[in-house]
């Protein structure tokens, strides 16, 4: 993992696009753009990732996200309580001069937030789907994740979405 | 490939900056919902101060009520990047473009935002070049003549380039500039010996690099682009 970790931080620092990353633990499929797109979770089409635990989401932005921001050095983040709409902006990250508003992708209401990020804003390009969580929701409408992508759907979108340009 | 892409260019002379930035919130959420294509402000702003979201104001070097005295205005902004200084005679670039029909990332956006104003200093023979590393901007050696600082909300892009044609220097002794001591603030007539046009046609060209750089291969011009709607008027 540290091997990755490293890997990431000086593919960002060249501002390169991120290698595959086949150290991970989790199951995983590529796209073109050698991101990592993880299964068992669900996307949305703003390249936000949320995992459903129960009765807790665990949300945050993707590898492909953080590979086309660049380096992340701030990061806004919302109070615990406050309500989240599917599809609405709930915080916002900033890189290069740049402030991109994050959106959830799903309903319900936050429970917790990533205050590691206040720190080390860097997290969410090194471990954008484990360290660099950004909230936690308890979700109001369960059915909303039947609207979102799984991996596979999401790994061809990135791969359109990349070559439009 | 995608098909054509459109480019709407509003010249818009001088405008105040809070004028500037509803007008922004508009075309965003125009932007958003296609009602609009992928539009370009050109202006220039009276004296005036921003800070982004970050809200570094320990940048600001004299106390705010001092602003007045110097005839300027202090702003504060949720687009990225830290405290800048706009006035006459610096060329400013607002795209409202939509990221993702692009395929662009904030990355390269910005990344095309300095090209754009790297070919524009090469065709005064001034041989600018991206910052390094936490130093986003365009700089001529250890001297800065272009800064950026934008938002993006939903993949449509707000704020975005200011470009130093020929400003009043001494206004940015009371910032620190882009949150960066130690490095110096340049222009377009400084760093050139060529004679420059009238800054309509530096304008101008700024509007060619982008529209250039950005693959739009059709360019309109906004007839009678207005920062009012039709009941308002200017105070």
């Amino acid at each position: 993992m540290a091997l990755t970790v490293w890997a990431s931080s000086t593919a960002n620092a060249l501002r390169i696009s991120c290698a595959s990353k086949p150290h991970l633990p989790l199951a995983f499929s590529f796209s073109r753009c050698f991101s990592t797109v993880l299964d068992g979770l669900k996307y949305a089409s703003s390249h936000e990732w949320v995992k459903h635990d129960g009765s807790v989401a665990t949300i945050g932005i993707t590898d492909h996200a953080q590979d086309h921001l660049g380096e992340v050095v701030f990061v806004e983040l919302p109070e615990p309580g406050v309500p989240v709409s599917q599809g609405k902006g709930f915080g916002a990250v900033e890189s290069v001069k740049a402030t991109s508003d994050v959106n959830s992708p799903i309903s319900g209401e936050v429970v917790e937030v990533n205050s590691k990020l206040t720190e080390a804003p860097g997290l969410i390009n090194s471990s954008p789907y484990e360290e660099g969580w950004m909230i936690k929701v308890k979700p109001s409408s369960p059915s909303e994740l039947e609207s979102l992508m799984g991996s596979k759907e999401y790994t061809k979108f990135c791969e359109e979405e990349d070559a439009s340009h | 490939m995608r098909g054509p892409l459109k480019l709407e260019v509003w010249k818009m002379g001088f405008v105040n900056y809070l004028e500037a930035l509803k007008l922004q919130e508009k075309l965003v959420s125009d932007r958003k919902l296609c009602r609009i294509p992928d539009t370009l402000l050109s202006l220039q702003h009276p004296p005036t101060y921003t800070l982004g979201k970050r809200r570094t104001d320990h940048n600001l070097l004299i106390p705010e009520s001092e602003l007045k005295n110097i005839g300027a205005e202090l702003h504060y902004t949720q687009r990225g990047g830290d405290i800048t200084f706009h006035g006459p005679h610096q060329a400013i670039l607002y795209p409202i473009i939509s990221l993702r029909e692009m395929g662009l990332g904030a990355r390269n956006y910005v990344e095309k935002l300095e090209s754009t104003m790297i070919e524009l200093s090469s065709l005064y023979g001034v041989k600018a070049c991206a910052g390094k590393k936490c130093e986003t901007g365009v700089w001529v050696g250890e001297r800065k003549i272009g800064a950026i600082g934008v938002r993006i909300s939903s993949g449509i892009t707000s704020h975005g380039l200011a470009f130093n044609i020929d400003p009043e220097l001494e206004y940015f002794k009371h910032i620190v500039p882009c949150g960066i001591t130690d490095k110096e603030v340049t222009s377009l007539r400084r760093e050139t010996s060529t004679a420059l046009p009238s800054e309509e046609v530096i304008q101008e060209q700024l509007i060619s690099c982008f529209a250039r750089l950005f693959g739009y291969n059709t360019v309109v011009q906004k007839e009678n682009p207005s920062i009012l709607s039709d009941h308002e008027e200017i105070a």
